[in-house]
């Protein structure tokens, strides 16, 4: 989970006052992608933009989203990236190759490849980073990446080599793991990598750009990298790319329209119209991997039914979320699997549609009916159902969601209060025990390599991401054969069978997925983003030669 | 006067240390935790643990706040967990990022204040007078952030649009490519950047000193010893600003205090909106991130600022007036 706190939030009233207004022909028509020619693409200062700072862009220490992005498309190289399809195709690594009985994995790497001060990348560089990512002091993140995998070895310069248990998806950490040069970081012991200047001051990475400088709290600068390999594209078309922090949304929209930002990460659902109508900009869209969901915490004897948590999901219109809420910019979600992932259901959770009558049913059915006509159900007990919705404050869409629920709700009986608590509070109470909430409004990022054992496994029952309290032992032989079986269409079924258990047992009740959009200023040619992330293809991006900023 | 200033200094170094140990508490009381930004699947509780170790967060607090104060009185403010930087590194520019915008405001506020407040006092009950605080309580009352937003939309986005000669930056101190400028380019850049924050924070304030100095204009002008003046037959523009203005200076002198912990304060807002990297948005994005050190070291440089400014206005009320610099 992946999501920025923002410390003020007054969206809702700036965008109400930044009045949509139609400029008459002030903007050139934006020139073809294609009709530029590839002389003239090259060059300017493209400027990108968002809420938040990068703390740090170390690859062995940031946990941040849009530092992750930089090490994969700008700043760093890792060996593999994803092409359009989501298939690994190689980059730092020429090719790779498993070994018949899939127990070693052998890259062969690039050798035109350099770190921005000059020394070659070699394979000792990946063992390096490899090694300092398993090694504990470090405290790398995503430590879980090398579960299932073993020693490295450098048989030559240039070739890597690493033991690995056979398991699902193993490509994918090559994908997001980026080598840092061993020769900067060879003599810093491990637990002080986070306090290193080369995450925060003076990064030196093997990527398209190279880094400049960075003005905490305000901007990261970069440049072309003029000796980037021919064989991948060669130097990037732009001169140089600036990374802006604005952390007020409006003036970031303004920002956009003013055309002093070229490209706005992450358009807030009610803003993107606002930027398609101004004919200056246009926006981007694509489905993400984010969703969000209630969580029923099931440790409350009220949400231990089954068929309640289903008549729930069906009393609450998440169709009209999405179209109210988000403005359309979202799908229903019935799992944790999206919708343009191999493994997606199309069947799970169908019939989970809203729907209050029977809902109402259901709730009947397991002994909730209103018994002295006050409106509202009671059980056997004469006790009334209510709870309290927990979200974090400063998070519009989270906050009008507990206000629809509980209107919904109030329809089928069920009296709902919604609670705004600050986003480390929020965490305090939903991840250490005694877990005192009933549910919550929450968002998660599903990876590529999906493995929801932390949600949902009887065995992480006190882990902290257990909030639900879910625990089926089905699932759980499904948690922990999944991550086993490498052949996707051995899995597929079993990913079936997974969706299917989850949309019967709604631990929690999944809401939409993202469609995430971004703003694009029209001078800006040639972007294209996807699930893959904001960042991807920023080495093909272009500045239009007549609207280049000075 | 020295021995005063020295005096007033002392006294406020328990008050500041009380006011640390107050946030020391409260803020490692309050629910939440640093790692909490960690929150992340791929991220395995003992690598949390190993992050906490990593920042001294496994001590009890006792030993936190016993290693805190050791480090803060040997003048070292330590790492921003947030930020992983010296927090040494942080602050100059952050405090000089937030002094360039105050004291910016401070002037417009003082200048705008005055002047407004002794125009309408010498013309009262005229319609100018009658408009202007009609303007004067407009502005008064309204946010701060809707009138930064106002800002924007009129003199950045409706500018823009419009084709305006000048389109104001809504964001950030400096235009991207500001190195490549010329001296006389930055300075304009800088300004141009400086205009809708510096008003945004001030334009309130300003109404509120004009109201104040209209007050005290008044109330002077009706003394004796203006009637005297007049009736020497001193000219009109001698009267207002020899003898009546400067006397009504004195309470506007003790607002100079008050108003500068309130910027400060109004600050967090503006600096958001505008996106300045000042010290209220620090403070808050390391409150938000519970970055216990830099919370304690923003809050340590704001106290300063507060006491501070409330001896300055101290000591310019001694100036002004020699029936205290006489006690």
């Amino acid at each position: 989970m992946r999501i920025r706190i923002l410390p003020f939030l007054v969206p809702s009233l700036g965008l109400a006052l930044l009045v949509a207004c139609r400029s008459e022909g002030g903007a050139r028509r934006a020139t073809d992608d294609a009709a530029v020619p590839e002389s003239l693409r090259y060059g300017g200062t493209a400027v990108v933009a968002s809420i938040g700072d990068i703390p740090d862009v170390n690859p062995l220490t940031s946990t941040d989203y849009t530092a992750n992005q930089l090490q994969m498309y700008v700043l760093f190289m890792p060996l593999l990236r994803f092409n359009e399809r989501f298939e690994p195709e190689p980059y730092l690594a020429r090719s790779w190759e498993l070994s018949p009985d899939s127990t070693t994995l052998t890259f062969r790497l690039r050798n035109d490849v350099y770190w921005h001060d000059g020394v070659k990348v070699t394979a000792y560089d990946v063992k390096f980073s490899y090694d300092l990512a398993r090694n504990p002091k470090t405290a790398f993140p995503n430590r879980g990446f090398w579960t299932h995998y073993g020693e490295a070895t450098v048989p030559d310069s240039f070739t890597f080599q690493v033991r690995l248990e056979p398991h699902a998806d193993f490509l994918d950490p090559w994908r997001t793991f980026a080598p840092v040069p061993r020769h900067i970081l060879e003599n810093v012991p491990p637990a002080q990598l986070a306090q290193h200047p080369f995450g925060t001051r003076n990064p030196v990475g093997n990527g398209p750009f190279r880094f400049v400088r960075r003005v905490p709290g305000q901007l990261w600068e970069f440049a072309a990298n003029e000796r980037f390999p021919a064989e991948l594209g060669g130097r990037p078309y732009l001169d140089r790319l600036v990374y802006r922090v604005v952390p007020e949304p409006s003036t970031l929209l303004t920002e956009l329209l003013t055309g002093r930002v070229d490209y706005y990460i992450a358009v807030p659902p009610e803003q993107a119209p606002r930027v398609q109508q101004s004919g200056v900009a246009r926006i981007i869209d694509f489905p993400d991997r984010s969703f969000v969901a209630i969580v029923w915490n099931h440790r409350r004897p009220f949400f231990r039914d089954a068929r309640v948590r289903r008549a729930l999901t069906m009393a609450i219109d998440r169709q009209g979320i999405v179209d109210g809420i988000l403005y359309g910019r979202g799908q229903v979600a019935n799992s944790t699997v999206p919708p343009f992932f191999w493994n997606y259901d199309p069947e799970a959770g169908r019939d989970l549609a809203y729907h209050p009558q029977r809902a109402r049913q259901l709730l009947a059915e397991a002994g909730w009916t209103d018994r002295n006509g006050d409106g509202l159900l009671e059980d056997a007990q004469g006790r009334p159902f209510r709870f309290v919705l927990l979200t974090n404050q400063g998070n519009r869409i989270r906050q009008e969601i507990t206000e629809k629920v509980q209107a919904d709700l109030r329809k089928v009986g069920i009296q709902v209060q919604p609670q705004l608590l600050e986003w480390g509070t929020l965490l305090e109470r939903i991840n250490k025990p005694p877990r005192d909430f009933d549910a919550v409004v929450i968002g998660w990022v599903t990876e590529f390599k999906i493995d929801d054992s932390d949600l949902f496994s009887c065995k992480k029952l006190d882990g902290p991401y257990q909030w639900a309290g879910y625990c089926n032992p089905e699932v759980d032989r499904l948690l922990d054969t999944l991550p086993r079986i490498v052949d996707r269409t051995r899995a597929k079924p079993l990913w079936q069978r997974y969706q299917r258990f989850i949309a019967q047992d709604q631990p929690y009740t999944f809401l939409y997925f993202v469609r995430r959009a971004e703003g694009v200023h029209n001078r800006l040619r040639n972007v294209k983003a996807d699930a893959r992330g904001d960042w991807v293809g920023v080495h093909d991006w272009f500045l239009d030669p007549s609207q280049r900023r000075r | 006067m020295l021995a005063f200033v020295l005096r007033r200094l002392l006294g406020a170094i328990p008050l500041v240390l009380g006011i640390l140990t107050l946030i020391f508490l409260l803020i490692h009381l309050a629910p939440g935790d640093p790692t909490a930004r960690f929150f992340n699947p791929n991220i395995p509780p003992e690598v949390i643990e190993q992050m906490r170790r990593n920042l001294g967060l496994d001590q009890p607090l006792h030993v936190q706040y016993l290693r805190w104060l050791a480090s803060f009185l040997t003048g070292n403010f330590g790492y921003s967990f947030g930020q992983l930087r010296p927090i040494a590194e942080i602050l100059p520019a952050t405090v000089g990022n937030t002094l360039q915008l105050t004291l910016v405001s401070l002037v417009l506020i003082f200048a705008l204040g005055i002047a407004l407040g002794v125009l309408q006092a010498v013309r009262q009950y005229s319609w100018l007078d009658n408009v202007l605080t009609f303007v004067a309580l407009f502005f008064y009352s309204m946010p701060g952030f809707w009138l930064a937003l106002m800002l924007i939309l009129i003199f950045s986005l409706k500018a823009s649009q419009w084709g305006w000669p000048v389109v104001f930056p809504a964001s950030q101190m400096v235009s991207v490519g500001y190195e490549t400028m010329s001296l006389g380019e930055k300075i304009a850049d800088r300004l141009l950047h400086l205009a809708l924050p510096a008003t945004a924070l001030g334009i309130g304030a300003a109404a509120g000193v004009a109201r104040y100095m209209r007050g005290a204009m008044l109330e002077v002008i009706r003394q004796d010893y203006i009637r005297t003046a007049r009736a020497k037959g001193l000219p009109e523009r001698t009267v207002i600003w020899k003898h009546a203005f400067r006397n009504a200076l004195l309470p506007i002198v003790t607002l100079l205090g008050l108003y500068l912990p309130f910027l400060l304060a109004g600050a967090v807002l503006v600096e958001t909106i505008f996106a300045w990297p000042g010290m209220g948005r620090l403070l808050v994005d390391a409150i938000f991130q519970r970055d216990y050190p830099l919370v304690m070291a923003a809050s340590f440089v704001i106290s300063v600022m507060v006491v501070l400014g409330n001896l300055l206005s101290d000591v310019l009320y001694a100036i002004v007036d020699p029936r205290i610099r006489t006690e």
